[in-house]
């Protein structure tokens, strides 16, 4: 016969056995504010990423600022062109002799990929401005896939300067059309 | 993989990460082929809108991250079909995978 003290114990062991495996199911199945603090990698264009190894799984992530903007430890911009030097105000032909001059630029640079961004000053309206800069973006990508080269457009207007619109001078350094060469 | 690998190579992982259960520092791979994870080595995966991933095999791990440019736009090379995956991005472990 079991005495009273006994019985207590196993009781207590069983509904100590029962929250365990209660306990464990819950905390496989929900975490709340478990500790995950990552690592950076950075990736082969220079880019940061959040990374993390939780045993079995791995997590990753792009490091970017609150505003979307990704943090690279170095950029890939091989070449500032200022837009006055190869578009007339307000237009994007490009003349044949600097059609001439960036079909080399772009076969000699040897990137896999050409990132071809463009940017105005703050002159005229915004939607004027992304016009502008698509316009003129697509005109230089296209003389690089002529060079056959791959490139990809893509257009900013005012709203990435690198001076300020306040100066003439800084003015002139915002119309510009950026190249990334990706490797 | 053999059975008597697999099954050494999962002994081998739980004596090896023993010592960090639940595993705390999630900044390093303590597994067999542990390094830190700055070390690890990408391939690009090409999505099926042509934009380019960053697609890392390690081991038993697998990583995959946006690639994006300096402004955040999304990099779409072209160096490959959609839907593939290019590069040494298995080379970064000894771990085969299983399947």
């Amino acid at each position: 016969m079991m005495s009273k003290n006994l019985l207590k114990i196993v009781a207590m062991a069983a509904l100590g056995a029962s929250v365990a495996s209660a306990g464990f199911a819950g905390s496989a199945n929900t975490v709340s504010n478990a500790r995950y603090v990552p690592t950076i990698w950075v990736d082969p264009d220079g880019c940061e990423h959040w990374v993390m190894d939780d045993g079995a799984e791995g997590y990753m992530t792009p490091h970017v600022t609150r505003d979307g903007i990704p943090v690279c430890q170095r950029g890939n911009t091989c070449a500032v062109m200022n837009s006055d030097q190869l578009f007339a105000v307000d237009k994007w032909h490009v003349s044949a002799a600097n059609r001439t001059r960036l079909k080399a630029f772009f076969r000699d640079s040897g990137a896999s990929v050409y990132l071809i961004d463009g940017h105005t000053d703050s002159d005229a309206s915004d939607a004027y401005n992304m016009r502008l800069s698509k316009n003129r973006a697509m005109a230089i990508a296209s003389i690089a896939k002529s060079a056959g080269v791959k490139a990809q457009a893509r257009w900013y207007g005012e709203r990435v300067p690198a001076a300020s619109n306040n100066t003439r001078v800084g003015k002139s350094k915002n119309r510009r059309v950026e190249i990334q060469c990706i490797r | 993989m053999t059975f008597m690998k697999a099954t050494s190579v999962a002994l081998l992982a739980i004596s090896v990460a023993g010592c960090d259960v639940p595993k705390q520092n999630k900044t390093v791979d303590n597994f067999i082929d542990s390094k830190d994870l700055s070390q690890l080595k990408a391939g690009i995966w090409v999505d099926p809108n042509g934009c380019d991933h960053w697609i890392i095999d390690d081991g038993v791990e697998g990583y995959l991250s946006a690639r994006i440019d300096q402004n955040g736009k999304p990099v779409c090379s072209g160096i490959a079909e959609p839907n593939t995956a290019t590069g040494a991005y298995k080379s970064g472990s000894p771990i085969a995978d299983v399947i």
